[in-house]
């Protein structure tokens, strides 16, 4: 008798709403987009004995800074191990997992601070968080391109829109618990961490109980598989340790690569970089807003641009991402030269919104490429691009402002070369995706159906 | 009753991302100012 989470148990009856299943998978997503505002604890986490200011044996923000690394490092792994298990499992089991993960991640970490013992947040947060981020992230995106065969970056812009909101919801609320238990004895962030991980575990089972797949046989009311596919539109399927191997997945891994360092390293470098280049006129308040602004073209570039491929193609997309990014990244020493705020900021949220938009249509240009048959375990694997970009970006902005400055040059021009390189980088994205072909048919999988893989 | 489950996963999902958007865009104000 199957289980009430093996994948027979979820299928959905004859006249199931699919616009149910958005929701499952945003309830998964923005829980584990928490993990863009972990920041907001890295102070706090740094005063725990000392609270109003760091004690000698606080933990320092370079202690702290590696729990994010290890939790994104740990996203991408775990999305590559268990890609192949999340398919097979079906959706509701792999999102209860995530939950477990994300939210037993907390507790640990929660465990860790009131023991004061450093590696139970590396273990905690930073691996079964991390792990919970990885098979989150993947989880409902193959269910998804199921339910809209006829929409299938509108669905997972959706979803994935959802990781950049996460953020937007768990920085506002980490501040408000933090003040809500803070004492005499306590700065706390101990108790905002329990509450967080019940939150979030509970906030993640909603979605791993409500998420159906649809029948192998289900094809939404009206819709006819188009008879002339596109060119880069296949109908056959590829497995994930075949598609491992064909030119496509290190094209599309290239491809994601440059688009994400080109936009991670701005990010993270936003806030310092507007009051740099427009030095006496933005304050650090104004420059925070400067990052929330982006943030939020982050997350609806995520929607706007998935959605917009479904019509305009996939590899259309993205080079409109690169042409466009290239034109803009080499206007901005341009436009910071000559002063102009406005342009500086629209052309950094466009910016964004393709470095969200990136992230959103990988997962329908995976399902053009290869197939829904194991979308999810490729997926996976591809996100270790994501992992790489995580270092590279933020590598390269630091270290070339810093050799910029080093050798004289006025912080306000620090940037000019590192948005020259950002244009070489996105070029390279853009000779990968034109290079872009279908799959040759001796890698098509030979078996019968769809692989009711969830 | 599909259609009242459906409203209801679609306000639990959307009031915390208002919030967010809504505290976010508050601070993307000032900017602004």
């Amino acid at each position: 008798m199957p289980s009430f989470l093996d994948r027979q148990r979820t299928v959905a009856p004859p006249g199931y709403n699919r616009f149910a299943v958005p929701p499952a998978a945003l309830a998964v997503h923005l829980s584990i987009g928490q993990a863009y505002a972990f920041s907001t604890f890295n102070l706090p986490l740094s005063k725990l004995i000392g609270i109003s200011k760091s004690a000698p044996d606080d933990w320092t923000l370079v202690q702290l800074g590696w729990i994010f690394s290890i939790a994104i490092l740990f996203l991408g792994l775990s999305a590559a191990v268990f890609g192949r298990w999340v398919e097979s499992a079906g959706p509701r089991k792999a999102m209860l997992a995530a939950a477990v993960c994300f939210g037993g991640g907390f507790l640990v970490s929660a465990l860790g601070i009131s023991q004061h013992q450093l590696w139970l947040l590396y273990l905690g947060y930073g691996v079964l968080g991390g792990c919970g981020l990885g098979i989150g992230y993947i989880s409902p995106v193959s269910t998804l391109i199921k339910w809209f065969p006829d929409r299938p970056g509108m669905a997972t812009g959706m979803a994935i829109m959802g990781f950049g909101g996460g953020a937007l919801i768990a920085a506002p609320l980490s501040v408000k618990l933090m003040d809500h238990f803070k004492s005499a004895t306590s700065n706390g962030v101990l108790e905002t961490f329990v509450t967080m991980g019940i939150l979030y575990f509970v906030f993640m089972t909603i979605g791993a109980i409500v998420v159906r797949v649809p029948a192998d046989d289900w094809r939404p009311a009206g819709w006819v598989p188009p008879s002339q596919p596109k060119k880069l539109v296949t109908t056959a399927n590829v497995e994930v340790h075949t598609a491992f191997a064909t030119p496509q997945f290190w094209l599309l891994w290239i491809v994601l690569c440059m688009n994400v360092t080109a936009g991670i390293g701005v990010l993270g470098q936003a806030s310092p970089m507007i009051q740099e280049m427009f030095t006496g006129r933005v304050t650090a308040a104004a420059a925070a807003g400067f990052v929330g602004l982006l943030s939020l073209f982050n997350m609806a570039g995520r929607f706007i641009w998935a959605s917009t491929s479904d019509y305009i193609g996939r590899r259309n997309t993205y080079i409109v991402f690169f042409v466009l990014g290239i034109a803009l990244y080499f206007s901005v020493p341009s436009i910071g030269r000559a002063g102009s705020m406005p342009g500086f900021v629209i052309a950094f949220a466009v910016i964004l919104s393709m470095y969200g938009g990136g992230f959103a249509t990988i997962p329908a240009y995976l399902r053009d490429v290869f197939g829904t048959l194991q979308v999810g375990a490729i997926h996976g694997r591809l996100l270790t691009a994501w992992s790489t970009a995580g270092v590279l970006g933020p590598v390269l902005v630091n270290y070339l402002r810093q050799a910029q400055i080093d050798r004289g040059v006025p912080k306000a021009q620090a940037y000019t070369v590192t948005m020259y390189i950002m244009c070489a980088l996105l070029l390279i994205g853009l000779i990968a995706n034109l290079l872009m072909r279908p799959v040759d048919s001796r890698h098509h999988y030979a078996g019968s159906g769809t692989g009711g893989t969830g | 009753m599909m259609q009242l489950r459906l409203i209801l996963l679609w306000i639990l999902v959307g009031i915390p991302l208002i919030w967010g958007v809504l505290r976010t865009l508050e601070n993307a104000m000032k900017l602004f100012q």
